[in-house]
């Protein structure tokens, strides 16, 4: 695919000295919530309604077949082997030939725009006229570690910035006691390729994702030592701000030195604050039974998407929340059990997080995205498992602005390819920046004298998902 | 215009004819139809019409026009709409009218009128004048030094930045004093502060060559090459693991770095480092020195576990080329890959031309680290073990292959159809690509192979027990075997036949044959196939490290520039091109350039003349005047030296130094981040960096850095006051510090100022004041009762027991026990430990005997054992390890534990002795690949974790208890602890108080107020901008 035309960049160290000398001046920047450019990369007002993200991962693949892409000739054609006229895909563990695996499902359509929608997802249907159904998507990861990495920076291998990092760097931070940009996971697993799924790559590390614990202590190394209260803390900074205040006086023209002593003020109000936003003591018992709290089944993600909604409302710019984290939700074998547990354990709080955040009026702003590295095969694996299927595959959004109700794009009979408005990984990062009121071909980053973007020059925005 | 591409004719009328042809019938056509997408604003495709110069020089498939012939033209066969991929413009095919007028108008030789406004310069091989001119394509220029800069000057790179800086009318700095300068030396060279001796030797040396004596002292040091290294390093993207989703450690990068090292120290040729690193194999494969080098092919990104092996192997050829674009040639070559670049004269033709040098590449892990010499005695003694052997193996293999080989088939079904067929060709028929995907695959079937383990999985209990015969058999022949030969983790080609190297367009694929770039030089290279390789990579380092290539030898001289003052004289160190920035001082590069190359590629003689000369003497203690702060704030003339934030490496070195814990064990296999080793000797984990080198800007590894960045991040800061590696140094400092001026000339190398010493003492004081006033408050009697429990909130919470001795990763643990209860929820109750309850750093590495509560998914009153240790991959590995067998509460037991960590398994049993008769219960239970489990920071504890940590509270009695070093024998243990006659230790309730075990009711008390003080204050100085900055 060709590029696109990009306007001749201004250098990145002109950047730098406008931006008053050194990364650490940037950073700074970002951290009080400025943003680091004259944001001439912002699309008309109108177009921009989400503030925030919250991006719900399910990691290992959920099989779109079975909850959001009904295919009703896939269970006549069950047993069988993918007729001759689909093109044979290449799978991560060699399914191609296997017989066609049917849909144990029952399929109804919901709420006034008639979606289809399996009984896997039973509360999550309840809101079926908020939910834009992207059925065409793809990517170009066949296995985990280069879906996963796919799917979070665009690319196979680690490197490159992920999609919160880039929405960092474009639209900075609401709370500067917060990151930009914060990680939940569902357990103690490490997603697949660990921390560089959430890292800046080439940026610098102010824009990264912070992993926050969903109970105790919420960032690494937020606590004090051992021992130490916060009256010698404050001790310590007190010391730290006069001894490197005398010392910066007379080198005012290194404002690198000042930021620092900044950074080390944020970091000492963000141990005060970050405890806070994670408490959720003050929420009320119907809350946090709307998120599915009260259910062991559902209580963890419930709890995380309380978390996420709580961040939001402080004003964090992008939350991700990972659903089975260390690829759960691969079910190359006994789909049935492993996708009935992780579905359920999703659906209520999910439900809830989309109840919660219009009553409170925050869905407009907010985009909440449902999805994983890639979907299912139609063909089965190990007899009643689906192995990998990134050449179609379902995300769906809701809030931010989409026109929801309705389903996008759509993949082959069988729910094997994606046919009609294909959306790349590419595409799906710039409709998402879209949506955030980025010009994702303006939002650029000059790294080895290269302008980067988020879609190494190959995305396009999906604008109809704005009703455009 | 030009020329003689398009010739015009030559008599007026016609011309005139043709002009108003061109103006009324063709011109409309290419503005209505084709501008919209190839003129100014937008070139779809790499290509413009709005100029001749643009249509013949062409887009990214080539020329678009030639000039005469339609049949040839791609614009022609682009209109026509005849071949299905090439339709322009898409979509909406032109009136057959139009398409005649732009056939007869190329057939008329596509004149085009003179425009001098537009004038655009298209000369040999599509290239405009101005892009043959750009300043980086021209041969390096031998500049003589203006005269400037009067007696300032201290040699030639001092005339060149004067004569720059007094055309602005600025001014120099002074020069630094010998403190600011000591410690800029030092860092720059070693990447350590100088020690206070240090410090004092060179400000005290009357020698009016201190300086000059200093700098050759420090390059003659082998600090020098730990430090300039890691700049080489972070060019190449080293690392020591895959970095893919596994991350496998790779255990034989380490031979690499330390080549590297050696190479800076002994100060070889650069050309001879390039050659080396891009063909070891091809021009000195015996010689093991060299032949290492070659894992600069090797440090890609790469996963064995891929079934889509043929893009990997793509990927990994993309990453070669566009490494090897950037470092060498100062140029990105990454925008070419897909398309003609926009900015710069690459061609995507050169792109894949470059490429083609790699394409034969062949990974070897077949390769020994030896010379031809040790292979040989190697190979002779390895016969003679394996004839003394052979029959034994082939019975062992008679038991296993049936197995093996349907595990292997199982994998190998996984491949498609083509690699499947590659891997069962005979090695010696297979082509160069064949060689390359074959053993891609070939290393996961050897991993499948591999994974069998024939004592868990042969079938029957006969089979086992044969193997097991067989195995010790063959073990009594182990004598005979020669010492395993150092694995090299290198590259050669996979044959002196390349693989294909398509170059693939709309218009159909085209095989590249190396080349380098067109606008530089365009002739093919002189290639000298071997018997086993193409050669082509010894082309490649011949042509990259020609005395006249006017891109590498600029681009390594900038480097090391840059790494002295922080910054290039071309400051986009990688990027030379337009897309970079233009250099400060091109002439001054070239002046070094030259002297350089005609020095014989010398590193350590650029260093003096860089370090010698005035400009890199001034101080960086200078604020802009009102003239720098108009004309060059950003200092690019060099009116004062550059402040500079310490790198990761620094940083965390210099902690080490001044706490006088740096250990300077040089070379051999990586430490552990969090140890006490410089840096670039720690394990490099791609997707585990060290937590904080990672804060500080230490690049993963992933892609090519020419730059650190410095950046300032609440997280950095968090880790800096809370983290306990930083917290650890400050500790050990303050242990040895007698004063506040002490801790300043440690840590800074200088007297505190009287301010700095008032505030600290100021500090000190408040801080020893309010700990004594809150211990005075919270002090607690301590009971006097001895009792037999451990109990919560008593002051026999705990046994802390001291033991020199540990007990590694076999061992037992024997003990007599009663529990009073469990935890109501999912907590554990902790019997013994070694373990402070972290996962995440070397000093957590332990283990902990525990009982389940009543919420445990493990289910209630389980036994059960957590291990945090090293797994085979280097990573920090945590398992619980449940038994499954379930106690009662207030019921009395004796409890054995037997960990074999050699024989990855648990052995739990455990016998009721208030039930008479009661059954032995016991319990095999796998475990990991865990070693190092009594290496990390714990001593053991009984009752509890290291950590006062109240969930995991023993409640109830512990009788006795011993740990045994190894296996313990059934008939060494005893129901009765007063038999106990061997252990680490023995512990006994009812024996005198021993001095090798110690109750807490709490943490190990706190350090004495002063030293606590003096703590945070060694904290605080290690953390401040004054240790961070050289400024």
């Amino acid at each position: 695919m060709p590029c696109h035309r990009y306007d001749r960049p201004a250098s990145r160290r002109e950047f730098l000295q406008t931006a008053g000398g050194g990364f650490g001046a940037v950073a700074l920047a970002a951290l009080m919530g400025e943003q680091t450019q004259a944001a001439p990369f912002r699309l008309p007002q109108r177009a921009a309604r989400a503030k925030s993200v919250i991006f719900l991962f399910m990691e290992g693949g959920p099989s779109h077949l079975d909850t959001f892409d009904y295919k009703p000739l896939l269970n006549k054609l069950a047993g069988q082997s993918l007729p001759a006229s689909f093109k044979t895909p290449l799978t991560a563990a060699g399914e191609a030939k296997s017989p066609l695996l049917e849909c144990k499902r029952t399929w109804k359509q919901h709420g006034q725009g008639g979606l289809w929608i399996s009984d896997w997802f039973p509360h999550v249907a309840g809101h079926a006229d908020d939910l834009a159904v992207i059925r065409s998507c793809a990517s170009s990861g066949i296995n985990h570690a280069g879906g996963v990495c796919s799917m979070n920076t665009g690319s196979l291998f680690g490197g490159r910035p992920s999609l919160g990092a880039w929405a960092s760097y474009g639209l900075g931070t609401e709370n500067r006691n917060l990151p930009a940009f914060v990680v939940i996971k569902d357990s103690e697993a490490t997603v697949v390729n660990g921390v560089r799924n959430w890292g800046a790559g080439f940026m610098p590390a102010v824009y990264q994702g912070v992993e926050f614990h969903s109970d105790g202590t919420p960032i690494k190394y937020l606590d004090n030592p051992k021992g130490v209260d916060r009256r010698e803390q404050r001790d310590k900074l007190d010391l730290l701000g006069a001894l490197d205040r005398d010392f910066n006086a007379s080198r005012a023209s290194n404002t690198e030195l000042e930021a620092r002593i900044r950074g080390f003020e944020l970091a000492y109000q963000m141990q005060a604050e970050a405890p806070g936003a994670v408490d959720l003591s003050g929420e009320t018992a119907l809350t946090k039974k709307l998120y599915g709290m009260d259910h062991a089944e559902t209580a963890t993600f419930g709890r995380n998407c309380l978390l996420a909604r709580r961040l939001v409302e402080s004003g964090v710019r992008f939350v991700q929340l990972y659903s089975g984290a260390g690829s759960k939700w691969d079910s190359h074998d006994g789909i049935e059990a492993k996708h009935s547990k992780l579905c359920h354990s999703v659906d209520k709080p999910i439900a809830g997080l989309l109840t919660d955040l219009k009553a409170r009026g925050l869905l407009d702003e907010t985009l909440v995205i449902w999805g994983g590295e890639f979907g299912r095969t139609p063909m089965s694996e190990k007899g009643d498992g689906r192995d990998h299927n990134p050449t179609g595959f379902t995300l769906w959004m809701a809030g931010g602005g989409v026109q929801g109700g309705q389903a996008y794009g759509s993949t082959d009979d069988l729910g094997l390819y994606a046919v009609e408005d294909r959306l790349h990984v590419h595409d799906i990062h710039a409709t998402i920046l879209h949506l955030l009121g980025i010009d994702h071909t303006r939002l650029i980053y000059h790294h080895m004298g290269r302008p980067e973007r988020i879609d190494q020059n190959e995305g396009h925005p999906y604008t109809k998902l704005l009703g455009a | 215009m030009a020329s003689a591409a398009t010739p015009l004719l030559a008599v007026d009328d016609a011309r005139r004819l043709a002009e108003t042809f061109f103006e009324r019938e063709v011109r409309p056509v290419l503005v209505n139809r084709c501008h919209e997408c190839h003129s100014g604003t937008k070139q779809k495709g790499g290509l413009r019409v709005d100029h001749i110069g643009y249509l013949t020089a062409g887009g990214d498939t080539g020329p678009a026009l030639v000039a005469g012939k339609p049949e040839e033209s791609a614009l022609i066969e682009a209109v026509r709409h005849t071949n299905e991929d090439f339709q322009m413009p898409p979509y909406k095919k032109l009136p057959d009218a139009e398409i005649a007028i732009l056939e007869k108008w190329i057939k008329m030789g596509a004149p085009w009128p003179e425009d001098a406004a537009k004038k655009v310069v298209v000369t040999e091989g599509g290239f405009t004048q101005e892009q043959r001119g750009y300043w980086f394509f021209q041969p390096v220029a031998k500049a003589p030094p203006p005269q400037a800069g009067g007696t300032w000057v201290r040699n030639d790179i001092d005339r060149f930045i004067a004569e720059k800086r007094d055309a602005l009318k600025l001014t120099p700095a002074a020069e630094a004093d010998r403190h600011e300068l000591v410690r800029r030396v030092y860092f720059d060279l070693h990447g350590l502060p100088p020690t206070r001796q240090q410090i004092d030797a060179f400000v005290n040396d009357k020698d009016p060559r201190a300086y000059e004596k200093l700098v050759n002292e420090l390059l003659a040091s082998p600090r020098y090459g730990e430090r300039w290294a890691q700049h080489w390093l972070d060019l190449v993207r080293y690392a020591e693991s895959d970095g893919y989703n596994q991350d496998a450690y790779r255990p034989f990068a380490w031979p690499y770095r330390d080549y590297v090292i050696r190479s800076f120290n002994d100060d070889k040729p650069y050309d001879q480092f390039v050659r080396e690193q891009l063909a070891g194999d091809e021009i000195a494969p015996d010689d093991p020195d060299v032949l290492i080098a070659t894992a600069f092919l090797r440090h890609p990104v790469y996963e064995y576990n891929l079934r889509d092996v043929r893009g990997q192997w793509d990927l990994i050829l993309t990453d070669m080329t566009d490494t090897a674009g950037e470092l060498f040639l100062g140029l990105s070559m990454g925008c070419a890959r897909c398309h003609n670049h926009k900015f710069d004269p690459i061609l995507q033709k050169d792109y894949y031309r470059l490429r083609a040098f790699f394409t034969p590449v062949h990974w070897r892990d077949d390769l020994k680290l030896v010379t031809p010499a040790e292979k040989q005695a190697f190979d002779e003694q390895q016969a003679k073990w394996e004839a003394a052997t052979a029959a034994i193996r082939v019975k062992m293999d008679a038991l296993t292959k049936p197995q093996i080989d349907s595990r292997v088939n199982v994998w190998r079904a996984s491949f498609t159809e083509d690699l499947q067929a590659m891997t069962f060709k005979p090695a010696d028929q297979r082509d160069a690509l064949e060689k390359q995907l074959g053993g891609l695959c070939e290393r996961q079937l050897d991993f499948a192979r591999a994974s069998f383990d024939p004592m868990k999985e042969l079938k029957s209990d006969e089979a086992k027990a044969e193997y097991k015969a067989l195995k010790a058999e063959l073990g009594k022949f182990d004598h005979l075997k020669p010492k395993p030969l150092p694995e090299a983790f290198v590259a050669s080609d996979a044959g002196p036949e390349a693989p294909s190297n398509l170059l693939k367009t709309r218009r159909g694929d085209q095989e590249m044959e190396p080349g380098f770039l067109s606008i530089v030089d365009p002739n093919p290279p002189k290639l000298t196939p071997t018997k086993t390789s193409t050669g082509r990579r010894t082309a490649l380092a011949e042509w990259i490290t020609r005395a006249d290539n006017q891109l590498s030898t600029r681009v390594i001289v900038n480097r090391v520039w840059q790494y002295h003052f922080g910054r290039g004289i071309v400051s986009s160190a990688s990027e030379f091109g337009t897309l970079g920035e233009k250099p400060t001082h091109p002439e001054l590069l070239d002046h070094l350039t030259t002297k350089f190359v005609a020095g014989g590629w010398r590193f350590k003689a650029l260093h003096r003349e860089i370090m010698l000369s005035a400009t890199y003497r001034q101080t960086a203690r200078r604020e802009p005047d009102e003239t720098a702060a108009k004309v060059d704030p950003s200092n690019r003339l060099l009116w004062r030296f550059n402040p500079r934030r310490l790198d990761a490496e620094q940083v965390r070195d210099a902690m080490l130094a001044v706490s006088g814990e740096l250990d300077l064990t040089a070379g051999g296999t990586a430490s552990d981040g969090n140890g006490t080793r410089r840096a670039i000797y720690t394990r490099k984990k791609r997707n585990s960096p060290n937590d904080l080198l990672l804060a500080l800007d230490m690049p993963a590894g992933f892609t090519s850095i020419a730059e650190r960045q410095s950046t300032t991040t609440p997280t950095q800061a968090l880790q800096l006051l809370n983290g306990d590696w930083v917290l650890a140094r400050a500790r050990r400092l303050a242990s040895q510090m007698k004063s506040v001026d002490d801790v300043w000339l440690t840590v800074l190398g200088r007297q505190p100022t009287d301010k700095e010493r008032a505030t600290a003492d100021a500090f000190i004081k408040r801080r020893v004041g309010m700990v004594k006033a809150a211990s005075a408050s919270t002090e607690v009697a301590e009971s006097n009762d001895p009792g037999m429990g451990f109990h919560f909130n008593s002051a026999h919470e705990r046994l802390l027991v001291q033991s020199s001795e540990k007990e590694g990763d076999d061992f037992t643990v024997e003990a007599i026990v009663k529990l009073d209860s469990v935890d109501v929820n999912a907590e554990l109750r902790t019997l013994v430990s070694r373990w402070d309850g972290g996962k995440a750093s070397l000093e957590s590495f332990g283990w902990s005997i525990d009982v389940t509560g009543q919420k445990s998914r493990y289910k209630p009153r389980n036994i059960l054992m957590q291990l945090v240790g090293e797994d085979e991959n280097a990573n920090i590995g945590y398992q619980v390890v449940a038994s499954d067998i379930h106690v009662e509460v207030g019921c009395r037991y004796h409890l054995v534990v037997r960990v074999a960590g050699a024989r990855h398994s648990i052995t739990f049993t455990v016998r009721d002795l208030d039930t008479p008769g009661a059954a032995v219960q016991s319990a095999v239970v796998p475990m990991d690949r865990l070693s190092k489990l009594s290496q990390g920071a714990s001593p053991i504890v009984l009752g509890g974790l290291s950590k006062r940590t109240p969930t995991r509270q023993w409640d109830g009695q512990i009788e006795a208890l011993r740990i045994v070093a190894g296996h313990a024998a059934d008939n060494a243990l005893n129901t009765d602890s007063e038999k106990w006659n061997a252990g680490l230790f023995i512990w006994r309730a009812a024996d005198p108080p021993n001095s090798q075990f110690a109750w807490s009711g709490a943490d190990p008390k706190e350090d004495d107020p002063l030293l606590k003080a003096m703590t945070g204050l060694c904290q605080v100085l290690l953390t401040s901008n004054q240790f961070f900055y050289l400024h």
